[in-house]
């Protein structure tokens, strides 16, 4: 365990040594702002209510999880694998007396600790600029709905990290995954409207499950089914990754 | 003699059919062991096999008793390596690299890690970041990680490449004192036959992926001219020039 926790704060310092995770959070609170404008700017200009203050976190978080998350975690996942195979810095840690097992553990939950973290300045922020703008419909179980919102986004986003680990682990360039990424990521979207009755099964359909969280009634086993297929997901890619991982030679 | 690493049957065939077979090595505590052969001779396979970063097709590495397939934690606890270029972090500086390494040790405080500093000569750029650095300071981090925490086998793939003449002794003075004073084993791979004989008092010579001959420097000295003579002659007597 002590190794293990050498490299995740190793992983964690690089992360955040390397500028790109602060400029992503950065990029992530512009976003925010941006979009409080455009709200404000409906509401003054069409006459429109745009959204209430707890509302306005959910339609962030319905924007964030789909577009820039998924986007800048492909980014981080494929500096973390990719990155360091090609930049021939991966043996570094090879070489430390620290197993293959823990060394691509670490590396996931250092991608796991920046999803959350970078969800968790979104959520604050948008929670944030919504009671400034928005006093009076701010409630407490507003409040509540926006934290498990948030939390349990960071579920497909992680299951979606996984499977970019493993197609970091498939193909030496880091441009291959990331265009790999984008085309999957738009497919799989794609395919889920096409075919709505499959949808389910698709990880891109399941980033919008804490609506299911947030219901008025808790619809349990479509809850519990999607938690199942992304486990399934998160187990089969990570060991496949992992496989391959273990088997590189440098 | 107390056995540090034995290398037991090692082989590895790359797809273009080159590679090594059958090695078979035992380095004893203190030996500074010289790994001699020219370039594609198999050397940083070898070298890559014992320090894990490759598998071996068949064939084992033991490093203080311990297999490096099956027990890697253990067997690379106390072993500080250098393989094939001194790799370090470009956006952290001299200290953070070390730092980094420092984790994995229990023993590895900011004294320890500003005293490799000073012993590579490189602590007036403790606080710079690498990717400024030239190509012999990166070589001189590499081999402050390398002895970073204390360990007691150094295994070092061509460790002078890119270090000046003053660099080259101060390294070769830092081995020498360190197999002496601290009883740390060294396997040294190099393709200057010059420096392995300054260096190292065995030497154990690799041609075309397989081992031709294990001896010490010394007895060699009694027979040979040079190291460049018992070079050449090992190699001809096994019909490969």
């Amino acid at each position: 365990m002590e190794r293990f926790k050498a490299a995740f704060i190793n992983e964690i310092e690089k992360m955040y040594k390397r500028k790109k995770a602060v400029v992503i959070i950065v990029i992530s609170l512009i976003t925010i702002i941006f979009g409080q404008l455009v709200v404000i700017g409906i509401r003054s200009g069409l006459g429109v209510r745009g959204a209430s203050s707890t509302e306005f976190p959910l339609l962030v978080l319905s924007v964030f999880a789909n577009t820039i998350l998924p986007l800048f975690t492909a980014l981080v996942t494929i500096d973390t694998f990719s990155g360091e195979f090609s930049h021939n810095t991966m043996k570094i840690a090879l070489t430390k007396p620290v197993s293959r097992i823990k060394l691509y553990s670490a590396k996931i939950a250092a991608i796991a600790f920046f999803a959350l973290s970078n969800l968790l300045v979104v959520m604050v922020l948008s929670v944030l600029t919504g009671f400034l703008f928005n006093t009076a419909s701010f409630t407490g179980v507003g409040l509540l709905r926006i934290v498990v919102s948030y939390l349990v986004t960071l579920v497909p986003i992680l299951v979606l990290a996984v499977i970019i680990t493993f197609f970091s682990n498939v193909l030496k360039s880091s441009g291959a995954v990331f265009f790999l990424t984008i085309l999957l990521f738009i497919s799989l979207k794609a395919l889920g409207f096409i075919f709505p009755r499959y949808s389910s099964l698709f990880i891109t359909s399941m980033i919008d499950w804490y609506n299911l969280w947030i219901a008025s009634s808790i619809p349990l086993m479509k809850l519990l089914r999607q938690l199942f297929i992304m486990l399934g997901y998160g187990i089969m890619f990570f060991t496949a990754g992992f496989y391959l991982f273990d088997k590189k030679d440098l | 003699m107390e056995k540090v690493l034995e290398i037991k049957n090692l082989t590895k065939t790359y797809k273009n059919g080159r590679g090594i077979w059958d090695i078979n090595l035992d380095i004893n505590r203190g030996d500074i062991f010289g790994f001699l052969g020219p370039n594609g001779a198999g050397k940083t396979t070898a070298m890559k096999i014992m320090t894990g970063l490759m598998k071996a097709d068949s064939g084992d590495v033991i490093i203080f008793g311990h297999s490096i397939s099956n027990d890697f934690e253990k067997a690379m606890d106390k072993v500080g390596c250098i393989i094939e270029t001194a790799e370090s972090y470009p956006y952290l500086t001299a200290y953070e690299n070390l730092r980094q390494f420092s984790r994995y040790y229990r023993d590895v405080d900011g004294r320890r890690i500003d005293e490799v500093l000073e012993l590579t000569g490189i602590y007036k750029f403790k606080n710079e970041k690498v990717k400024n650095f030239s190509l012999g300071m990166k070589q001189r981090l590499g081999i402050a990680a390398a002895i970073l925490s204390r360990p007691e086998l150094i295994i070092l793939d061509e460790p002078l490449n890119g270090l000046d003449v003053e660099g080259m002794v101060e390294v070769r003075k830092l081995i020498k004192r360190m197999a002496e004073e601290e009883k740390t084993t060294f396997f040294i791979s190099s393709h200057l036959i010059h420096d392995i004989e300054l260096t190292c008092n065995r030497v154990g010579i690799i041609f075309g992926g397989r081992i031709l001959n294990v001896d010490y420097t010394e007895n060699i000295l009694n027979n040979y001219a040079s190291l460049e003579n018992y070079f050449i002659s090992e190699v001809d007597r096994n019909g490969k020039v």
